[in-house]
């Protein structure tokens, strides 16, 4: 129940929002703003107040939607799922302060959206009908291509259209292996079911659970997104304003990691384990190719989105490693990139909003006039190439650590993309804050102190800290 | 033997018939515009309303020409209330033109009394009777305004390959019964004596035959030409019937002999592996083809005549079924498919319509006539009036499939029954012909967001759509329904599932 309220709470907030923009002007921000700071509240109070253990997945909500398959609307969450959802209330925040001053066009209609995308991002982490998986999944869809596409930068028809066609397609391939999964339950026990947790009773052929995870991995491939199916990600994130950067980067990449988690790994132990020789691969690829592409970049966003897909093979590479200690640093990398990516978007937002450009030519020098943003700017920038302290570094040093007992050839070469890494984040941060002034640029604002500075503590919190994360996935049985 | 349930059955029929010549009574008495439009709508009403009692009883055979279930009541629903609609918005579209229009509203329900034969036909007597009815008169509906650029082109074109799809038909029909001795869809004589036919070449060939003269008025490729043109030419309420009833009604008929016939096939009547076969090939090649063409498409009417050439195609997988056992759950699927594609065609025509009337008020616009509505004549539409452009993004996600939309749960329907069927090759066609259908069902989209160009070009009075309350109540009527049915399909997922 709480979950549904937090949705519908979020969906008519964002109706609020706008609603009241074309009330009185400027209303729409705090609007949101409140909401979503009410609602996470809501949200943790529930978690914390209900004392209820959450290592295994707990139904909290079971009612019949469509009874001609059976389809219900259920809803249910572990320790996972809490990690991101928090994760996603935090950056909900980031992108409400982050669109503050930038969104002047439609401000209503631009709040609406974003807070429909997060409730649909809600919704995909707690989904348990595996129909109502997929509902969610195209849900947030729709907005977030609606926010590229009306808010975003000179080529954001193109970049929403590619965006929009590279989920569905591959999402329709998933469709088709959740409908052969139902009639696999139907055939198994007469009764068709979507419900997440009497699949996993399934006693699936190997030969067949070969096709159905496939036809699931290449969706969550698609939005982790891995090579060789990344190809929208950075014009997605180029084009899209700063908070739709944000959301992806921060968010949207971790549904992908998340569905690989929940509906690939578990669902199909053996096929995985199969699969996983060509999984690591494609996860080092990208790794490798993601920092490749990064460094030969000139535009800001573009840079950030490319060390995404390298961040994310990691993941990739984590994830189908099946060991625990690889498992953890997967869980803490998408955290610790949450938060790393969506600072190196707001940063690069903040200073499009000064320069209005995102070529790094035209950028320099801005040390001498904007000390404070250059000194974040560092922080975010060690952050991304695995400084130690952060939390990037936790995640990715147990995601190898964990992955070299099982491939350790793999690992070799996944370990050249720390320096990869370290050879574009430095670019990135020299060119732009290094070198012979060419304009003069505001320092931070206090609303923009607030983001990087609330982004920054979380980073070093959890890579002082990294049981805070840990202490919840740690009994996880791969 | 007439019994009353008989009569009971066929009344909705019965009723349009007679209330066409109550019609032609008043025009003999007067001529009224407004007249013909409100009786055309009581008559329609009536019918559905005696359309209602019929969903609860069993399949009921009427002589041996028609055969009444529900699923027939269910789909002629579907063509009533497209008939309604056409016949609201008709009023509109007409009152923009000099003349009475009593013809007009005759032949249209002249077109829903063919559908409607159509579709309780149990008889390829009783086929030809409906399909000749419907297209004569939509002949007469497409050509309808003489002064129109295109009337004369559009008529006989669709003139022209009517009559061949009819003769087509008739030849193929004629094969059959040389075959079979029987013109009825289910073969009494056969079945009465124990003397089924004997496969053969002819009877394979007369079954093309039949099925191109269908492809033909669903607009299945490789008989696909007509059908842009047409749908451009015609007049936007013509438009929808064509994209509507007529689709409805030709599907549904085929729908009834394709599982009567398929019943018998495992008797061997004919080489049903080739059959099927074509039809894939014809399945696929639509959705590809359908899809690809509308791609560079600016005229929207355009636009959607190809993209129902699309639909087409995907709904044809229903007809893949090979076990008798699941034809209850084809039936179903492809009457829930039609709703889905019947309401999104509606609510976006009915967006062209209100559109073109409203455009032809503000007369200042200069870019296009009234039915030449291109994609970039939407641009910004969003924010001159949230309504229409709520309905067309609603029923534009509704064609594409998208979820929160009816046309989603139609498109969870094909696909279940492809992958119960096994049909790899029709899922992977679905997929590409989907995905590059989203690149101009995108473009729609945009465009209605879009406030580069507009804003500059049409002065800042005429910026804003102000809408009259009943036109507006209408298009929002037709909104909710959508996204209700879209959100909670349970509803009608039941109706038909208990048909």
């Amino acid at each position: 129940m709480m979950l549904t309220i937090v949705m519908l709470g979020l969906l008519a907030a964002g109706g609020l929002a706008w609603y009241f923009e074309s009330v009185k002007a400027q209303s729409a921000r705090w609007i949101s703003l409140f909401s979503v700071l009410g609602l996470a509240t809501f949200f943790a109070v529930s978690i914390i107040s209900s004392g209820s253990d959450y290592s295994q997945l707990n139904v909290l909500v079971r009612v019949p939607w469509i009874s001609a398959f059976n389809i219900e609307y259920a809803l249910a969450i572990d320790y996972l799922s809490i990690i991101l959802m928090s994760l996603t209330f935090f950056l909900a925040l980031i992108c409400i302060l982050v669109s503050w001053q930038e969104i002047q066009t439609k401000a209503g209609f631009y709040y609406f959206n974003l807070l429909a995308a997060i409730a649909g991002i809600i919704g995909v982490f707690c989904a348990v009908d595996l129909f109502l998986f997929f509902f969610f999944w195209e849900v947030m869809l729709l907005p977030m291509t609606a926010i590229i596409a009306i808010w975003g930068h000179e080529k954001r028809h193109f970049a929403a259209i590619k965006f929009f066609i590279f989920t569905q397609v591959s999402s329709l391939l998933m469709l088709v292996a959740i409908i052969a999964m139902a009639y696999l339950h139907y055939d198994q026990t007469g009764l068709i079911s979507f419900f997440y947790q009497d699949w996993l009773l399934l006693d699936i052929p190997l030969d067949m659970a070969r096709y159905l995870m496939f036809g699931f991995f290449i969706a969550f491939a698609v939005k982790l997104p891995s090579v060789p199916v990344h190809s929208w990600l950075p014009d997605a994130h180029t084009q899209a304003p700063t908070a739709g950067s944000v959301l992806l980067a921060g968010v949207l990449l971790k549904t992908g990691a998340y569905g690989l988690i929940r509906f690939v790994i578990f669902l199909f132990p053996e096929a995985s384990q199969e699969f996983a020789p060509i999984a690591m691969t494609l996860g080092v690829v990208s790794i490798l190719y993601g920092a490749k592409m990064a460094f030969a970049q000139q535009d800001s966003k573009r840079l950030v989105a490319y060390s995404s897909i390298s961040h994310m093979g990691f993941v990739m590479l984590a994830l189908f490693a099946f060991n625990t200690l690889a498992y953890q640093g997967a869980v803490i990398t998408l955290v610790a990139h949450g938060i790393s990516s969506a600072a190196l978007f707001a940063l690069a937002g903040m200073i499009y909003n000064r320069i209005h450009s995102r070529n790094l030519k035209d950028m320099g020098g801005f040390w001498h006039s904007a000390p404070r943003m250059g000194g974040f700017a560092l922080a975010f920038a060690g952050a991304a190439f695995g400084l130690p302290g952060l939390a990037n570094f936790v995640g990715e040093f147990l995601s190898l650590a964990g992955a070299f007992q099982i491939a350790p050839v793999f690992v070799i070469f996944a370990a050249f993309g720390l320096i990869g890494s370290a050879i574009y984040g430095m670019m990135l941060f020299q060119t732009s804050f290094q070198g012979p002034p060419t304009t003069v640029v505001n320092d931070l604002s206090s609303r923009e102190l607030l983001i990087v500075g609330s982004l920054f503590i979380l980073l070093v919190f959890f890579g002082l800290y990294p049981n805070a994360v840990l202490q919840y996935v740690q009994g996880v049985q791969l | 033997m007439i019994t009353n349930m008989m009569i009971q059955s066929i009344l909705p029929q019965l009723i349009i018939a007679f209330g066409l010549v109550l019609s032609m009574l008043l025009i003999a008495w007067q001529r009224s515009q407004r007249m013909i439009q409100f009786l055309t709508l009581i008559i329609f009403i009536i019918a559905l309303v005696a359309n209602v009692p019929i969903f609860t009883i069993d399949a009921i055979q009427v002589t041996s020409l028609l055969k009444v279930d529900s699923y027939s009541a269910f789909t002629f629903m579907l063509i009533g209330l497209s008939g309604v609609v056409v016949t609201l918005l008709s009023g509109k579209y007409l009152r923009t033109q000099t003349e009475v229009h009593d013809e007009y509203y005759l032949l249209l329900q002249l077109v829903i009394l063919g559908a409607s034969i159509l579709v309780v036909s149990d008889h390829f007597a009783s086929l030809f009777l409906g399909f000749e009815l419907l297209s004569i008169a939509l002949v007469g509906l497409v050509g309808y305004i003489r002064e129109d650029k295109y009337s004369v082109e559009t008529g006989f074109k669709y003139l022209i390959l009517s009559a061949t799809a009819s003769s087509f038909m008739l030849l193929g029909i004629a094969f059959i019964y040389s075959q079979t001795g029987d013109l009825s869809f289910v073969y009494h004589t056969g079945l009465v004596s124990g003397d089924l036919p004997q496969a053969s070449v002819v009877l394979l060939v007369g079954s093309l035959l039949f099925f191109i003269g269908i492809a033909f008025k669903l607009s299945l490729v490789p008989f696909h030409f007509w059908t842009p043109d047409v749908y451009q030419g015609s007049s936007t309420p013509v438009t929808m019937i064509l994209a509507t009833i007529s689709k409805v009604a030709m599907f549904t008929v085929l729908m009834k002999y394709w599982f009567s016939w398929l019943s018998y096939s495992e008797a061997g009547l004919f080489d049903h592996d080739i059959f099927m076969k074509l039809l894939s090939i014809i399945a696929m090649l639509s959705m590809v083809f359908g899809n690809s063409l509308a791609l560079m498409q600016t005229n929207i009417k355009r636009l959607l005549g190809y993209s129902s050439i699309a639909h087409m195609g995907y709904i044809l997988i229903i007809l893949m079924v090979t076990s008798s056992q699941s034809i209850n759950f084809a039936w179903q699927s492809a009457l829930f498919y039609l709703a889905a594609y019947v309401l999104a065609s509606l609510s976006i025509f009915t967006v062209l319509i209100v559109y073109s009337s409203q455009n032809s008020l503000a007369i200042n616009k200069s870019s296009s006539t009234d039915d030449d509505i291109t994609i970039s004549d939407w641009n910004g539409l969003f924010w001159r009036n949230k309504t229409l452009a709520c309905l067309v993004i609603l029923s534009v996600l509704s064609l594409a499939g998208i979820p929160l939309t009816m046309g989603f749960i139609g498109k969870f329907y094909l696909l279940t029954v492809a992958t119960q069927g096994e049909l790899w090759w029709l899922i992977g066609a679905l997929i590409i012909g989907s995905g590059i259908g989203l690149f101009y069902y995108l473009r729609i989209i945009f465009a209605l967001f879009n406030t580069e160009t507009s804003e500059s070009s049409v002065s800042e009075n005429n910026w804003k759509i102000e809408l009259p309350v009943t036109n507006h109540l209408f298009i929002v009527v037709l909104a909710v329904v959508g996204l209700f049915f879209g959100i909670f399909p349970d509803m009608v997922t039941r109706l038909i599932g208990s048909l």
